[in-house]
Protein backbone atom coordinates (compact mmCIF):
# COMPACT_ATOMS: atom_id res chain seq x y z
CA UNK A 1 0.00 0.00 0.00
CA UNK A 2 1.17 3.51 -0.67
CA UNK A 3 2.77 5.54 2.03
CA UNK A 4 0.41 8.53 2.32
CA UNK A 5 3.03 10.64 4.06
CA UNK A 6 5.25 10.87 1.03
CA UNK A 7 2.61 11.92 -1.46
CA UNK A 8 3.23 15.40 -2.79
CA UNK A 9 0.09 17.49 -2.25
CA UNK A 10 1.26 20.94 -3.33
CA UNK A 11 3.21 20.36 -6.52
CA UNK A 12 4.43 23.92 -6.96
CA UNK A 13 6.01 24.11 -3.54
CA UNK A 14 6.65 20.35 -3.17
CA UNK A 15 4.87 19.96 0.15
CA UNK A 16 3.94 16.42 1.17
CA UNK A 17 0.92 15.07 2.98
CA UNK A 18 3.22 14.06 5.84
CA UNK A 19 4.58 17.60 6.25
CA UNK A 20 1.08 19.06 6.26
CA UNK A 21 -0.22 16.59 8.81
CA UNK A 22 2.81 17.01 11.07
CA UNK A 23 2.64 20.82 10.92
CA UNK A 24 -1.08 20.86 11.58
CA UNK A 25 -0.68 18.55 14.53
CA UNK A 26 2.29 20.30 16.06
CA UNK A 27 0.92 23.84 15.84
CA UNK A 28 -2.82 23.14 15.88
CA UNK A 29 -2.98 25.81 13.19
CA UNK A 30 -5.63 27.62 11.25
CA UNK A 31 -5.87 27.21 7.49
CA UNK A 32 -3.92 30.39 6.91
CA UNK A 33 -1.21 29.47 9.36
CA UNK A 34 -0.80 26.04 7.81
CA UNK A 35 -0.36 27.71 4.45
CA UNK A 36 2.19 30.21 5.71
CA UNK A 37 4.18 27.60 7.63
CA UNK A 38 4.43 25.11 4.77
CA UNK A 39 3.92 27.38 1.72
CA UNK A 40 1.34 24.86 0.45
CA UNK A 41 -1.02 26.75 -1.85
CA UNK A 42 1.40 29.64 -2.32
CA UNK A 43 3.07 28.41 -5.51
CA UNK A 44 2.98 29.49 -9.12
CA UNK A 45 -0.48 28.07 -9.85
CA UNK A 46 -1.97 30.04 -6.97
CA UNK A 47 -3.33 26.88 -5.42
CA UNK A 48 -5.51 25.92 -8.35
CA UNK A 49 -4.05 22.40 -8.23
CA UNK A 50 -3.67 21.71 -4.52
CA UNK A 51 -6.45 23.78 -2.95
CA UNK A 52 -9.14 21.05 -3.02
CA UNK A 53 -6.73 18.58 -1.39
CA UNK A 54 -5.67 21.16 1.19
CA UNK A 55 -9.34 21.83 1.96
CA UNK A 56 -9.90 18.15 2.64
CA UNK A 57 -6.87 17.92 4.87
CA UNK A 58 -8.00 21.05 6.71
CA UNK A 59 -11.47 19.62 7.24
CA UNK A 60 -9.96 16.89 9.37
CA UNK A 61 -7.73 19.27 11.31
CA UNK A 62 -10.30 22.01 11.84
CA UNK A 63 -13.68 20.42 12.50
CA UNK A 64 -17.02 22.13 11.82
CA UNK A 65 -16.11 24.50 9.02
CA UNK A 66 -19.37 26.30 8.21
CA UNK A 67 -20.79 25.63 4.73
CA UNK A 68 -20.66 29.36 4.01
CA UNK A 69 -16.94 29.51 4.61
CA UNK A 70 -14.07 28.75 2.28
CA UNK A 71 -11.52 26.91 4.41
CA UNK A 72 -8.49 28.55 2.81
CA UNK A 73 -9.22 32.20 1.94
CA UNK A 74 -8.43 33.55 -1.51
CA UNK A 75 -5.99 36.43 -1.76
CA UNK A 76 -5.14 38.61 -4.72
CA UNK A 77 -3.22 38.30 -6.93
CA UNK A 78 -4.90 35.04 -8.01
CA UNK A 79 -2.55 34.74 -10.98
CA UNK A 80 1.22 35.12 -11.02
CA UNK A 81 2.13 38.71 -11.88
CA UNK A 82 5.35 40.67 -11.82
CA UNK A 83 5.92 43.35 -9.22
CA UNK A 84 6.05 45.73 -12.16
CA UNK A 85 2.51 44.92 -13.21
CA UNK A 86 1.12 45.34 -9.74
CA UNK A 87 3.12 48.50 -9.24
CA UNK A 88 1.91 50.13 -12.43
CA UNK A 89 -1.65 49.70 -11.33
CA UNK A 90 -1.23 51.56 -8.12
CA UNK B 1 -14.88 52.85 -20.84
CA UNK B 2 -17.00 49.78 -21.55
CA UNK B 3 -20.39 49.34 -19.93
CA UNK B 4 -19.64 45.71 -19.21
CA UNK B 5 -16.45 43.68 -18.75
CA UNK B 6 -16.86 39.95 -19.20
CA UNK B 7 -14.15 37.84 -17.56
CA UNK B 8 -13.88 34.52 -19.40
CA UNK B 9 -14.69 33.92 -23.06
CA UNK B 10 -16.19 30.44 -22.78
CA UNK B 11 -19.78 29.65 -23.78
CA UNK B 12 -21.17 31.55 -20.77
CA UNK B 13 -19.04 34.65 -21.28
CA UNK B 14 -19.56 34.78 -25.05
CA UNK B 15 -23.33 34.31 -24.77
CA UNK B 16 -23.44 36.92 -22.00
CA UNK B 17 -21.49 39.40 -24.11
CA UNK B 18 -23.76 38.78 -27.09
CA UNK B 19 -26.89 39.40 -25.02
CA UNK B 20 -25.43 42.62 -23.58
CA UNK B 21 -24.22 43.91 -26.94
CA UNK B 22 -27.55 43.05 -28.59
CA UNK B 23 -29.18 45.31 -26.03
CA UNK B 24 -26.91 48.14 -27.09
CA UNK B 25 -24.20 47.91 -24.44
CA UNK B 26 -20.50 48.36 -24.96
CA UNK B 27 -18.77 45.11 -24.04
CA UNK B 28 -15.18 43.95 -23.50
CA UNK B 29 -14.27 40.28 -23.00
CA UNK B 30 -10.96 39.27 -21.44
CA UNK B 31 -9.74 35.69 -21.49
CA UNK B 32 -6.37 34.29 -20.52
CA UNK B 33 -6.32 31.59 -23.20
CA UNK B 34 -4.95 32.20 -26.71
CA UNK B 35 -8.40 32.09 -28.25
CA UNK B 36 -12.01 32.42 -27.18
CA UNK B 37 -14.28 29.41 -26.63
CA UNK B 38 -13.18 28.21 -23.20
CA UNK B 39 -13.77 24.54 -22.54
CA UNK B 40 -15.99 24.34 -25.60
CA UNK B 41 -12.82 24.12 -27.68
CA UNK B 42 -12.12 20.62 -26.43
CA UNK B 43 -15.60 19.18 -26.71
CA UNK B 44 -16.66 16.59 -29.24
CA UNK B 45 -19.40 14.14 -28.47
CA UNK B 46 -22.46 12.48 -29.87
CA UNK B 47 -25.81 13.35 -28.32
CA UNK B 48 -28.41 10.65 -27.60
CA UNK B 49 -30.25 11.97 -30.68
CA UNK B 50 -27.25 10.95 -32.78
CA UNK B 51 -26.28 14.54 -33.50
CA UNK B 52 -22.66 15.57 -32.93
CA UNK B 53 -21.76 18.34 -30.52
CA UNK B 54 -18.69 19.98 -32.01
CA UNK B 55 -17.39 22.52 -29.51
CA UNK B 56 -14.92 24.12 -31.91
CA UNK B 57 -17.68 24.93 -34.42
CA UNK B 58 -19.94 26.12 -31.64
CA UNK B 59 -17.32 28.49 -30.27
CA UNK B 60 -16.55 29.85 -33.74
CA UNK B 61 -20.22 30.62 -34.21
CA UNK B 62 -20.38 32.48 -30.90
CA UNK B 63 -17.13 34.29 -31.61
CA UNK B 64 -18.38 35.51 -35.01
CA UNK B 65 -21.65 36.67 -33.53
CA UNK B 66 -19.88 38.59 -30.79
CA UNK B 67 -17.57 40.24 -33.32
CA UNK B 68 -20.47 41.28 -35.50
CA UNK B 69 -21.85 43.10 -32.48
CA UNK B 70 -18.48 44.86 -32.03
CA UNK B 71 -17.61 43.14 -28.79
CA UNK B 72 -13.98 43.87 -27.95
CA UNK B 73 -12.37 40.46 -27.33
CA UNK B 74 -8.93 40.40 -25.73
CA UNK B 75 -7.20 37.02 -25.45
CA UNK B 76 -4.07 36.14 -23.53
CA UNK B 77 -5.09 38.52 -20.75
CA UNK B 78 -5.25 37.19 -17.17
CA UNK B 79 -7.32 38.88 -14.51
CA UNK B 80 -5.61 38.69 -11.12
CA UNK B 81 -7.84 40.86 -8.96
CA UNK B 82 -11.32 42.37 -8.91
CA UNK B 83 -12.27 45.27 -6.68
CA UNK B 84 -14.97 47.87 -6.34
CA UNK B 85 -14.07 51.53 -6.07
CA UNK B 86 -16.48 54.46 -6.23
CA UNK B 87 -19.33 52.42 -7.71
CA UNK B 88 -17.10 51.09 -10.47
CA UNK B 89 -15.39 47.73 -10.77
CA UNK B 90 -11.66 47.66 -11.29
CA UNK B 91 -10.57 44.60 -13.24
CA UNK B 92 -6.82 44.17 -12.76
CA UNK B 93 -5.11 42.31 -15.58
CA UNK B 94 -1.56 41.53 -16.61
CA UNK B 95 -1.97 44.18 -19.29
CA UNK B 96 -3.45 47.01 -17.34
CA UNK B 97 -6.57 47.82 -15.35
CA UNK B 98 -10.02 48.00 -16.91
CA UNK B 99 -12.96 49.74 -15.31
CA UNK B 100 -16.71 49.34 -15.76
CA UNK B 101 -19.94 49.60 -13.79
CA UNK B 102 -20.87 45.99 -14.63
CA UNK B 103 -18.79 42.83 -14.56
CA UNK B 104 -19.81 39.34 -15.62
CA UNK B 105 -17.53 36.66 -14.16
CA UNK B 106 -17.67 33.52 -16.31
CA UNK B 107 -14.41 31.80 -15.43
CA UNK B 108 -15.68 28.23 -15.69
CA UNK B 109 -14.31 25.26 -13.80
CA UNK B 110 -11.07 23.63 -12.73
CA UNK B 111 -10.24 20.00 -12.07
CA UNK B 112 -10.05 18.23 -8.72
CA UNK B 113 -6.63 16.65 -8.29
CA UNK B 114 -6.06 13.11 -7.07
CA UNK B 115 -2.61 13.10 -5.49
CA UNK B 116 -0.86 9.72 -5.52
CA UNK B 117 2.77 8.60 -5.46
CA UNK B 118 4.41 9.34 -8.79
CA UNK B 119 1.84 11.88 -9.98
CA UNK B 120 4.52 14.49 -10.58
CA UNK B 121 6.26 12.35 -13.25
CA UNK B 122 6.25 13.67 -16.82
CA UNK B 123 3.50 11.88 -18.72
CA UNK B 124 0.96 12.29 -15.92
CA UNK B 125 -1.73 14.87 -16.71
CA UNK B 126 -5.24 15.77 -15.78
CA UNK B 127 -7.90 14.34 -18.07
CA UNK B 128 -8.75 17.90 -19.15
CA UNK B 129 -5.16 18.50 -20.21
CA UNK B 130 -5.36 15.38 -22.38
CA UNK B 131 -8.53 16.81 -23.93
CA UNK B 132 -6.91 20.15 -24.72
CA UNK B 133 -3.77 18.54 -26.14
CA UNK B 134 -5.81 16.20 -28.31
CA UNK B 135 -8.61 18.44 -29.58
CA UNK B 136 -7.18 21.95 -29.35
CA UNK B 137 -3.45 21.54 -29.97
CA UNK B 138 -3.67 18.24 -31.90
CA UNK B 139 -0.77 16.70 -30.03
CA UNK B 140 -0.75 12.98 -29.30
CA UNK B 141 -0.52 12.60 -25.53
CA UNK B 142 0.96 9.10 -25.73
CA UNK B 143 0.48 5.66 -27.18
CA UNK B 144 -1.08 3.73 -24.36
CA UNK B 145 -2.58 5.29 -21.28
CA UNK B 146 -4.40 4.54 -18.07
CA UNK B 147 -7.16 6.75 -16.67
CA UNK B 148 -7.39 7.03 -12.88
CA UNK B 149 -10.89 8.03 -11.77
CA UNK B 150 -14.24 6.92 -13.20
CA UNK B 151 -16.68 9.75 -13.83
CA UNK B 152 -18.64 11.37 -16.63
CA UNK B 153 -15.80 13.64 -17.68
CA UNK B 154 -13.47 10.64 -17.94
CA UNK B 155 -15.93 8.84 -20.23
CA UNK B 156 -16.50 11.85 -22.45
CA UNK B 157 -12.77 12.39 -22.90
CA UNK B 158 -12.02 8.65 -23.20
CA UNK B 159 -14.20 8.71 -26.26
CA UNK B 160 -12.35 11.71 -27.68
CA UNK B 161 -8.96 10.05 -27.15
CA UNK B 162 -10.25 6.94 -28.91
CA UNK B 163 -11.52 9.02 -31.84
CA UNK B 164 -7.99 10.40 -32.13
CA UNK B 165 -6.60 6.89 -32.34
CA UNK B 166 -5.01 6.85 -28.88
CA UNK B 167 -5.26 3.62 -26.87
CA UNK B 168 -6.58 3.81 -23.35
CA UNK B 169 -5.66 0.55 -21.69
CA UNK B 170 -8.06 0.71 -18.74
CA UNK B 171 -9.93 2.96 -16.33
CA UNK B 172 -9.29 2.25 -12.64
CA UNK B 173 -10.22 4.01 -9.40
CA UNK B 174 -7.84 5.98 -7.22
CA UNK B 175 -6.84 4.36 -3.94
CA UNK B 176 -9.40 5.30 -1.29
CA UNK B 177 -8.03 7.82 1.16
CA UNK B 178 -8.80 11.08 2.91
CA UNK B 179 -8.36 13.05 -0.30
CA UNK B 180 -9.89 10.80 -2.96
CA UNK B 181 -12.81 10.00 -0.64
CA UNK B 182 -15.87 8.73 -2.58
CA UNK B 183 -13.95 8.58 -5.87
CA UNK B 184 -12.11 5.60 -4.34
CA UNK B 185 -15.22 3.68 -3.22
CA UNK B 186 -16.59 1.33 -5.91
CA UNK B 187 -20.11 1.47 -4.52
CA UNK B 188 -20.24 5.26 -4.58
CA UNK B 189 -18.73 5.39 -8.04
CA UNK B 190 -21.23 2.83 -9.32
CA UNK B 191 -24.07 4.87 -7.84
CA UNK B 192 -23.03 8.04 -9.63
CA UNK B 193 -22.39 6.24 -12.91
CA UNK B 194 -25.77 4.53 -12.92
CA UNK B 195 -27.44 7.89 -13.01
CA UNK B 196 -25.63 8.67 -16.21
CA UNK B 197 -26.05 5.21 -17.64
CA UNK B 198 -27.27 6.46 -20.99
CA UNK B 199 -23.77 7.80 -21.50
CA UNK B 200 -22.01 4.59 -20.71
CA UNK B 201 -22.22 2.43 -23.77
CA UNK B 202 -21.89 -0.66 -21.66
CA UNK B 203 -24.67 -3.21 -21.39
CA UNK B 204 -24.02 -3.81 -17.71
CA UNK B 205 -24.44 -0.19 -16.75
CA UNK B 206 -27.35 0.46 -19.06
CA UNK B 207 -29.17 -2.71 -18.20
CA UNK B 208 -28.27 -2.41 -14.57
CA UNK B 209 -29.28 1.17 -14.16
CA UNK B 210 -32.92 0.40 -13.53
CA UNK B 211 -32.71 -2.21 -10.85
CA UNK B 212 -29.25 -1.55 -9.47
CA UNK B 213 -30.50 1.61 -7.85
CA UNK B 214 -31.30 -0.55 -4.84
CA UNK B 215 -28.41 -0.61 -2.40
CA UNK B 216 -28.28 -4.33 -1.77
CA UNK B 217 -28.50 -5.24 -5.42
CA UNK B 218 -25.72 -2.83 -6.15
CA UNK B 219 -23.57 -4.49 -3.54
CA UNK B 220 -24.22 -7.91 -5.02
CA UNK B 221 -23.63 -6.48 -8.47
CA UNK B 222 -20.27 -5.17 -7.36
CA UNK B 223 -19.31 -8.43 -5.73
CA UNK B 224 -19.91 -10.17 -9.02
CA UNK B 225 -18.44 -7.32 -10.98
CA UNK B 226 -16.16 -8.98 -13.54
CA UNK B 227 -12.55 -8.84 -12.43
CA UNK B 228 -11.44 -7.55 -15.77
CA UNK B 229 -14.14 -4.91 -15.77
CA UNK B 230 -16.82 -4.16 -18.29
CA UNK B 231 -15.89 -2.58 -21.56
CA UNK B 232 -16.68 1.03 -22.32
CA UNK B 233 -16.11 1.43 -26.03
CA UNK B 234 -13.52 -1.32 -25.86
CA UNK B 235 -11.71 0.04 -22.79
CA UNK B 236 -12.17 -1.96 -19.59
CA UNK B 237 -13.75 -0.01 -16.75
CA UNK B 238 -12.32 -1.72 -13.67
CA UNK B 239 -14.29 -0.62 -10.63
CA UNK B 240 -12.64 -3.25 -8.45
CA UNK B 241 -9.10 -2.08 -9.07
CA UNK B 242 -7.25 0.91 -7.64
CA UNK B 243 -4.09 2.73 -8.68
CA UNK B 244 -1.51 2.62 -5.88
CA UNK B 245 1.43 4.31 -7.53
CA UNK B 246 2.56 5.67 -10.87
CA UNK B 247 5.99 4.34 -11.66
CA UNK B 248 8.79 5.38 -13.99
CA UNK B 249 12.29 6.78 -13.89
CA UNK B 250 12.17 9.97 -15.96
CA UNK B 251 8.74 9.43 -17.46
CA UNK B 252 5.65 7.33 -16.82
CA UNK B 253 6.38 3.66 -17.43
CA UNK B 254 3.41 2.05 -15.73
CA UNK B 255 0.93 2.01 -12.88
CA UNK B 256 0.93 -0.28 -9.88
CA UNK B 257 -2.63 -1.45 -9.45
CA UNK B 258 -4.29 -3.57 -6.75
CA UNK B 259 -7.65 -5.31 -6.41
CA UNK B 260 -10.11 -3.70 -4.00
CA UNK B 261 -13.33 -4.84 -2.34
CA UNK B 262 -16.70 -3.15 -2.78
CA UNK B 263 -15.75 -0.50 -0.21
CA UNK B 264 -12.41 0.28 -1.75
CA UNK B 265 -10.21 -1.62 0.72
CA UNK B 266 -7.10 -3.03 -0.89
CA UNK B 267 -6.80 -6.80 -1.12
CA UNK B 268 -3.33 -7.69 0.09
CA UNK B 269 -0.98 -9.36 -2.35
CA UNK B 270 -3.01 -8.47 -5.44
CA UNK B 271 -0.71 -5.82 -6.87
CA UNK B 272 0.28 -5.87 -10.53
CA UNK B 273 2.13 -3.36 -12.66
CA UNK B 274 0.48 -2.40 -15.92
CA UNK B 275 2.53 -0.67 -18.58
CA UNK B 276 1.56 2.76 -19.84
CA UNK B 277 3.34 5.77 -21.29
CA UNK B 278 0.79 8.30 -20.07
CA UNK B 279 -1.65 8.58 -17.19
CA UNK B 280 -4.75 10.78 -16.98
CA UNK B 281 -6.08 11.80 -13.59
CA UNK B 282 -9.84 12.34 -13.63
CA UNK B 283 -10.90 13.85 -10.32
CA UNK B 284 -13.96 15.76 -11.55
CA UNK B 285 -14.64 19.48 -11.75
CA UNK B 286 -15.10 22.35 -9.30
CA UNK B 287 -16.32 25.93 -9.96
CA UNK B 288 -13.41 28.33 -10.49
CA UNK B 289 -14.71 31.19 -8.40
CA UNK B 290 -11.51 32.84 -7.14
CA UNK B 291 -12.32 36.28 -8.58
CA UNK B 292 -15.74 36.50 -6.97
CA UNK B 293 -14.06 35.47 -3.71
CA UNK B 294 -11.48 38.27 -3.81
CA UNK B 295 -14.27 40.68 -4.81
CA UNK B 296 -15.95 39.86 -1.51
CA UNK B 297 -18.91 37.80 -2.65
CA UNK B 298 -20.40 35.44 -0.04
CA UNK B 299 -20.13 31.71 -0.77
CA UNK B 300 -21.96 28.50 -0.04
CA UNK B 301 -20.65 24.94 -0.16
CA UNK B 302 -23.08 22.92 -2.29
CA UNK B 303 -21.62 19.54 -3.25
CA UNK B 304 -24.24 18.97 -5.99
CA UNK B 305 -22.91 22.07 -7.75
CA UNK B 306 -19.31 20.90 -7.47
CA UNK B 307 -18.09 22.77 -4.38
CA UNK B 308 -18.04 26.38 -3.16
CA UNK B 309 -20.18 28.67 -5.31
CA UNK B 310 -20.80 32.43 -5.04
CA UNK B 311 -24.30 33.38 -3.90
CA UNK B 312 -26.40 34.16 -6.97
CA UNK B 313 -29.99 34.46 -8.10
CA UNK B 314 -31.65 32.63 -10.97
CA UNK B 315 -31.17 35.82 -12.98
CA UNK B 316 -27.43 35.50 -12.34
CA UNK B 317 -26.89 38.53 -10.12
CA UNK B 318 -24.70 38.32 -7.02
CA UNK B 319 -25.30 40.27 -3.80
CA UNK B 320 -22.58 42.70 -4.95
CA UNK B 321 -24.05 45.55 -6.98
CA UNK B 322 -23.00 45.31 -10.62
CA UNK B 323 -21.41 41.86 -10.29
CA UNK B 324 -22.94 38.98 -12.24
CA UNK B 325 -21.95 35.34 -12.76
CA UNK B 326 -22.75 32.66 -15.35
CA UNK B 327 -21.64 29.22 -16.43
CA UNK B 328 -19.65 26.68 -14.46
CA UNK B 329 -18.64 29.21 -11.81
CA UNK B 330 -22.23 28.77 -10.55
CA UNK B 331 -22.15 24.96 -10.66
CA UNK B 332 -20.74 22.24 -12.91
CA UNK B 333 -22.91 21.59 -15.95
CA UNK B 334 -22.47 21.14 -19.69
CA UNK B 335 -21.68 23.74 -22.35
CA UNK B 336 -25.22 24.32 -23.58
CA UNK B 337 -26.40 25.21 -20.09
CA UNK B 338 -23.48 27.58 -19.61
CA UNK B 339 -24.55 29.32 -22.80
CA UNK B 340 -28.17 29.65 -21.66
CA UNK B 341 -26.99 31.05 -18.32
CA UNK B 342 -24.76 33.53 -20.12
CA UNK B 343 -27.71 34.84 -22.11
CA UNK B 344 -29.68 35.20 -18.88
CA UNK B 345 -26.84 37.13 -17.22
CA UNK B 346 -26.51 39.42 -20.25
CA UNK B 347 -30.22 40.26 -20.25
CA UNK B 348 -30.12 40.73 -16.50
CA UNK B 349 -27.34 43.31 -16.89
CA UNK B 350 -29.27 45.04 -19.69
CA UNK B 351 -32.23 45.24 -17.37
CA UNK B 352 -30.16 46.81 -14.60
CA UNK B 353 -28.85 49.41 -17.02
CA UNK B 354 -32.42 50.13 -18.08
CA UNK B 355 -32.13 48.82 -21.65
CA UNK B 356 -34.69 46.82 -23.62
CA UNK B 357 -37.60 49.07 -22.78
CA UNK B 358 -40.84 47.25 -22.10
CA UNK B 359 -39.84 43.79 -23.24
CA UNK B 360 -36.83 43.16 -21.03
CA UNK B 361 -38.69 41.51 -18.14
CA UNK B 362 -40.32 39.10 -20.49
CA UNK B 363 -37.04 38.34 -22.27
CA UNK B 364 -35.34 37.71 -18.96
CA UNK B 365 -38.08 35.41 -17.73
CA UNK B 366 -37.90 33.53 -21.00
CA UNK B 367 -34.14 33.15 -20.62
CA UNK B 368 -34.47 31.78 -17.08
CA UNK B 369 -37.05 29.31 -18.32
CA UNK B 370 -34.76 28.34 -21.16
CA UNK B 371 -31.96 27.45 -18.72
CA UNK B 372 -34.33 24.98 -17.03
CA UNK B 373 -35.42 23.50 -20.36
CA UNK B 374 -31.85 23.05 -21.59
CA UNK B 375 -30.98 21.44 -18.26
CA UNK B 376 -33.85 18.98 -18.62
CA UNK B 377 -32.62 17.86 -22.03
CA UNK B 378 -28.89 17.89 -21.30
CA UNK B 379 -27.00 14.99 -22.82
CA UNK B 380 -24.28 15.29 -20.19
CA UNK B 381 -25.06 15.95 -16.58
CA UNK B 382 -22.04 15.97 -14.28
CA UNK B 383 -23.99 15.59 -11.05
CA UNK B 384 -27.22 13.59 -10.99
CA UNK B 385 -28.52 15.76 -8.12
CA UNK B 386 -28.04 19.01 -10.01
CA UNK B 387 -31.66 20.11 -9.61
CA UNK B 388 -31.44 19.79 -5.86
CA UNK B 389 -28.22 21.82 -5.87
CA UNK B 390 -29.85 24.56 -7.93
CA UNK B 391 -32.89 24.67 -5.62
CA UNK B 392 -30.63 25.02 -2.60
CA UNK B 393 -29.04 28.12 -4.07
CA UNK B 394 -32.38 29.60 -5.15
CA UNK B 395 -33.77 29.00 -1.67
CA UNK B 396 -30.75 30.58 -0.07
CA UNK B 397 -31.07 33.62 -2.34
CA UNK B 398 -34.75 34.00 -1.49
CA UNK B 399 -34.05 33.72 2.21
CA UNK B 400 -31.13 36.11 2.31
CA UNK B 401 -31.74 38.71 -0.34
CA UNK B 402 -35.14 38.56 -2.00
CA UNK B 403 -37.63 38.57 0.85
CA UNK B 404 -37.44 42.30 1.21
CA UNK B 405 -39.27 44.64 -1.06
CA UNK B 406 -37.72 43.76 -4.41
CA UNK B 407 -37.19 47.27 -5.69
CA UNK B 408 -35.23 49.35 -3.20
CA UNK B 409 -34.38 46.37 -1.04
CA UNK B 410 -31.44 46.71 1.33
CA UNK B 411 -30.13 43.41 0.06
CA UNK B 412 -27.30 44.84 -1.97
CA UNK B 413 -23.85 44.95 -0.53
CA UNK B 414 -22.47 48.09 -2.11
C1 LIG C 1 -11.29 19.94 -18.40
C2 LIG C 1 -12.75 20.15 -18.68
C3 LIG C 1 -13.37 19.37 -19.62
C4 LIG C 1 -14.72 19.54 -19.88
N1 LIG C 1 -15.31 18.73 -20.81
C5 LIG C 1 -16.63 18.88 -21.09
C6 LIG C 1 -17.26 18.10 -22.09
O1 LIG C 1 -16.63 17.26 -22.73
N2 LIG C 1 -18.59 18.32 -22.33
C7 LIG C 1 -19.30 19.26 -21.64
O2 LIG C 1 -20.49 19.46 -21.92
N3 LIG C 1 -18.71 19.99 -20.70
C8 LIG C 1 -17.40 19.84 -20.39
N4 LIG C 1 -16.82 20.59 -19.44
C9 LIG C 1 -17.64 21.50 -18.65
C10 LIG C 1 -17.45 22.88 -19.17
O3 LIG C 1 -16.97 23.62 -18.10
C11 LIG C 1 -18.72 23.45 -19.76
O4 LIG C 1 -19.12 22.67 -20.84
C12 LIG C 1 -18.57 24.87 -20.29
O5 LIG C 1 -17.42 25.01 -21.10
C13 LIG C 1 -18.55 25.87 -19.19
O6 LIG C 1 -18.55 27.13 -19.77
P1 LIG C 1 -18.06 28.42 -19.02
O7 LIG C 1 -18.23 29.52 -19.99
O8 LIG C 1 -18.71 28.49 -17.71
O9 LIG C 1 -16.51 28.16 -18.72
P2 LIG C 1 -15.29 27.81 -19.67
O10 LIG C 1 -15.71 27.22 -20.93
O11 LIG C 1 -14.35 27.03 -18.82
O12 LIG C 1 -14.63 29.23 -19.96
C14 LIG C 1 -14.01 29.97 -18.95
C15 LIG C 1 -12.98 30.89 -19.57
O13 LIG C 1 -12.53 31.80 -18.58
C16 LIG C 1 -11.15 32.02 -18.75
N5 LIG C 1 -10.60 32.44 -17.46
C17 LIG C 1 -10.68 31.78 -16.27
N6 LIG C 1 -10.08 32.49 -15.29
C18 LIG C 1 -9.60 33.62 -15.88
C19 LIG C 1 -8.87 34.76 -15.39
N7 LIG C 1 -8.53 34.88 -14.09
N8 LIG C 1 -8.53 35.72 -16.27
C20 LIG C 1 -8.88 35.63 -17.58
N9 LIG C 1 -9.57 34.58 -18.10
C21 LIG C 1 -9.93 33.60 -17.25
C22 LIG C 1 -10.61 30.70 -19.25
O14 LIG C 1 -9.44 30.90 -20.01
C23 LIG C 1 -11.77 30.18 -20.10
O15 LIG C 1 -11.61 30.46 -21.47
C24 LIG C 1 -15.45 20.50 -19.18
C25 LIG C 1 -14.80 21.30 -18.24
C26 LIG C 1 -13.46 21.15 -17.99
C27 LIG C 1 -12.78 22.03 -16.97
S1 LIG D 1 0.07 23.06 -6.41
FE1 LIG D 1 0.05 24.18 -4.60
S2 LIG D 1 0.30 26.21 -5.28
FE2 LIG D 1 0.37 25.09 -7.11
Amino acid sequence: MANMGEIVICRCEEVTYGQLQATAEEHKCTARELKLRTRAGMGFCGGRTCRPSLDRILESVIPNIAPGEIPLKYQPPIRPVTFGTVGENQ
Amino acid sequence: MSDVIVIGGGPAGLAGAIACASSGLNVTIVDEFIKPGGRLLGQLHQEPSGEWWNGIKESERLHQEARKLSVDIRCGVSVYNLEKENHLWNVYTNSGTLTAPFVLVATGAAEYPIPLPGWTLPGVMSIGAAQVMTNVHRVQVGKKGIIIGANILAFAILNELQLAGITVDRIVLPERNQISQKAGEPEEVMKSLLNAAHLAPSPLLRFGSRFMRRDWIRKIGLNFYPKNGVKVNGTPLQLRKAAIEIIGKDHVEGVRIADIDANGTIIAGSETIYEADFVCIAGGLYPLAELTAVAGCPFQYIPELGGHVPHHSETMETPLEGLFVAGNITGIESGKIAMAQGTTAGLSIAKHVGKGAGTIDEQLQQAVKNVRTVRQHAAIQFNPEINSGRSKMNQLWDDLYANNNREDSPKKIV
